[in-house]
């Protein structure tokens, strides 16, 4: 019973990977449609988005309302590449519609994929680094954080929108293959979607051993009381950048893993309304319990695609409302909500067990 | 108790946006002492503490800092987690633990060692320092409280929490702001006896209002008043003193008496 209920946590999500690994055989039998498998795989990379935002939400009280950016600096990456292995290296129309006769300077290194992958690591890392660093070092916190981060979203969202002839502006980068080989091969759709639950794996495992030493205590102990922290001898502002960074890579990964299941990425993945949605996935499931956040961004997912597919026309309401009645009554998120209940029930047989 | 000064303050003025708070404060903290700084709301204590473990930054003058062994350092412009670094510990007036780590990952967080970030990954507390954990947490009173999240604990306790988090980074100073604020009687007394035993191996700096405290427990007295040092000596000096009465003991008398 101890076991149980100190690795509660972990047997949920083991219960929810095993799920998730038979949702292609659950095609084959005819239970799901073949779609499946791609949007399911898209919902893993979310829920890898959200583990990260909790780490710093959750975790550390930083509320980023802009991780579409690194989402989007991953995917655009990976896509960049897919397209030059689609072209074979030459210019794009879109980009000869916008008067150049050869590859922009920085479209180059995606020509070759061991430099793309680094590129998708790197370039949303050092960004997160260079915004982390000046923000936590002057102490910008709470919702002065918040909105700078939004307004940076705002300012990419932008700037990718207008710089059509580099990046095709709002229809972004679509028709592309995957990173092994065409998008239509069933195969290589299901060989994508067990990688993407593979990483989902690893960055889960990743955070919750951080959060188990003495790191990820003093994450916490940065939520509870910031300048304590810092009169207990640690720099926070480092501790923040870094546990920044890694989310931003967290999400970098997942966006690079998203566009392989999407073959496409536009700047619609950039707007404000979609890193808002990955802090509801976390604030749905309940924040600060890394199995909330997969929960959250898998389910959050997965009803706004029945239910939009189900009332086309006032879905965007149903969800509204299901959000609402979460954040007023479940302010814990839906895992808050199961493990008080949890805690109730064993506090009541306890009793009754010491009674007889 | 020693002559020797530990913590110098040397014609230090702040003044913020044009008010100013400390106006040329030269007070020397000896080692192995309890320091009180009292005087009236609004005198500048807590603003000396401030100035001293690096939370403000002085318009003028410097904080010079006399360890036991090893040479002199000037603490002003240093960073405060650099000053903690040198064993200057700051307990805030209200109490601010790690409300939502138990009271031994409250106690664990303040050892010296994975205060680094790489470091913090794969530290653990070795053995000795957790028997200086315990040994702590004996004193404190807290020792079967170990598991307990530090948000359950009671209001005194979570003072001799901070206190014990303090401790654990064996400080040269440490410096409490208004420790017994909101505590009755019998904690009032065990924080007192808690202090007496701590000032064996380092200096205790204590902003306080209750007279009582400061008057059974202090080494040192010095009386603030608007931003200036009135009046330095132990204890009966300072209650003798006609002009200390007439700005402070006067008024708070009745409440004290």
């Amino acid at each position: 019973m101890s076991f149980i209920k100190k690795n509660s946590k972990n047997i949920v999500f083991t219960i929810i990977v095993i799920l998730l690994a038979l949702v292609p055989l659950f095609t084959d039998i005819g239970l799901l449609k073949s779609s499946s498998i791609v949007r399911y795989g898209r919902y893993i990379t979310f829920a890898i988005v959200a583990i990260g935002l909790d780490m710093i939400w959750g975790y550390t009280g930083i509320l980023s309302l802009g991780h579409g950016i690194y989402f989007c600096l991953g995917g655009y990456g990976m896509a960049m590449y897919l397209l030059m292995q689609k072209t074979g290296g030459k210019i794009t129309d879109f980009m000869q519609r916008g008067g150049f006769t050869d590859l922009p300077w920085f479209w180059k290194p995606f020509l070759n994929l061991p430099l793309s992958l680094i590129l998708i690591v790197i370039v949303p890392s050092l960004l997160a680094m260079i915004i982390g660093y000046f923000t936590f070092k002057n102490r910008v916190r709470g919702v002065y954080f918040s909105i700078i981060s939004q307004a940076l979203t705002w300012a990419m969202y932008t700037l990718f929108n207008g710089l059509q002839p580099y990046t095709n502006g709002t229809n972004g980068i679509t028709g592309i293959d995957t990173i092994i080989g065409s998008y239509y091969d069933q195969t290589n759709i299901r060989i994508l979607f067990y990688a993407a639950l593979t990483a989902l794996v690893l960055v889960y495992a990743l955070s919750t051993f951080l959060l188990g030493t003495k790191f990820g205590k003093i994450l916490i102990a940065i939520r509870d009381g910031e300048n304590r922290t810092y009169f207990s001898g640690y720099c926070v502002s480092k501790f923040k950048t870094v546990v920044y960074v890694l989310s931003a890579l967290f999400a970098a990964v997942a966006g690079a893993i998203y566009v392989n299941l999407n073959n496409s990425i536009s700047t619609s993945e950039m707007t404000i309304t979609f890193s808002v949605s990955m802090v509801i996935w976390v604030a749905v499931g309940g924040r600060g319990s890394l199995i909330g956040a997969v929960i959250g961004a898998l389910l959050v997912s997965a009803c706004e695609f029945s239910v939009s597919s189900a009332f086309p026309d006032i879905w965007q309401y149903i969800i509204g409302i299901f959000f609402t009645v979460v954040i007023l009554f479940f302010r814990r998120g839906i895992v808050g909500f199961v493990s008080d209940i949890f805690e109730k029930v064993t506090v009541k047989k306890n009793k009754e067990g010491s009674v007889a | 108790m020693s002559d020797r000064t530990i913590i110098q303050l040397d014609k230090i003025s702040v003044s913020f946006d044009g008010f100013k708070a400390l106006t040329d404060v030269d007070i020397n903290v000896n080692e192995n002492t309890i320091h009180f700084f009292i005087g009236p709301n609004g005198a500048g204590k807590t603003t000396l503490l401030d100035i001293i473990c690096g939370k403000t930054k002085p318009t003028a003058g410097k904080v010079m800092y006399y360890p036991p062994s090893g040479s002199d350092i000037q603490l002003t412009g240093m960073k405060e987690y650099k000053i903690v670094g040198l064993g200057i510990g700051r307990k805030f007036q209200v109490p601010s633990v790690f409300t939502n780590l138990t009271v031994q990952d409250n106690m664990e967080l303040s050892l010296k060692n994975g205060r680094k970030v790489l470091e913090s990954v794969f530290s653990k507390a070795r053995r000795e320092e957790l028997e200086r954990i315990d040994e702590i947490l004996d004193m404190i009173d807290l020792k079967d409280k170990k598991n307990i999240l530090a948000k359950n604990l009671a209001h005194g306790q979570k003072q001799w929490l901070e206190i014990g988090m303090l401790l654990v980074q064996n400080p040269q100073v440490i410096m409490l702001d208004e420790p017994v604020a909101g505590m009755g009687k019998p904690e009032t007394f065990k924080t007192g006896e808690i202090l007496k035993k701590i000032k064996k191996d380092c200096t205790v700096i204590v902003v306080e209002h209750d007279m009582e405290f400061v008057k059974l427990y202090a080494d040192m007295v010095t009386v603030m008043h608007e931003g200036k040092v009135l009046m330095e000596g132990d204890i009966d000096t300072i209650l003798n003193d006609e002009t200390v009465q007439k700005v402070y003991l006067g008024r708070g008398g009745e409440r004290n008496a």
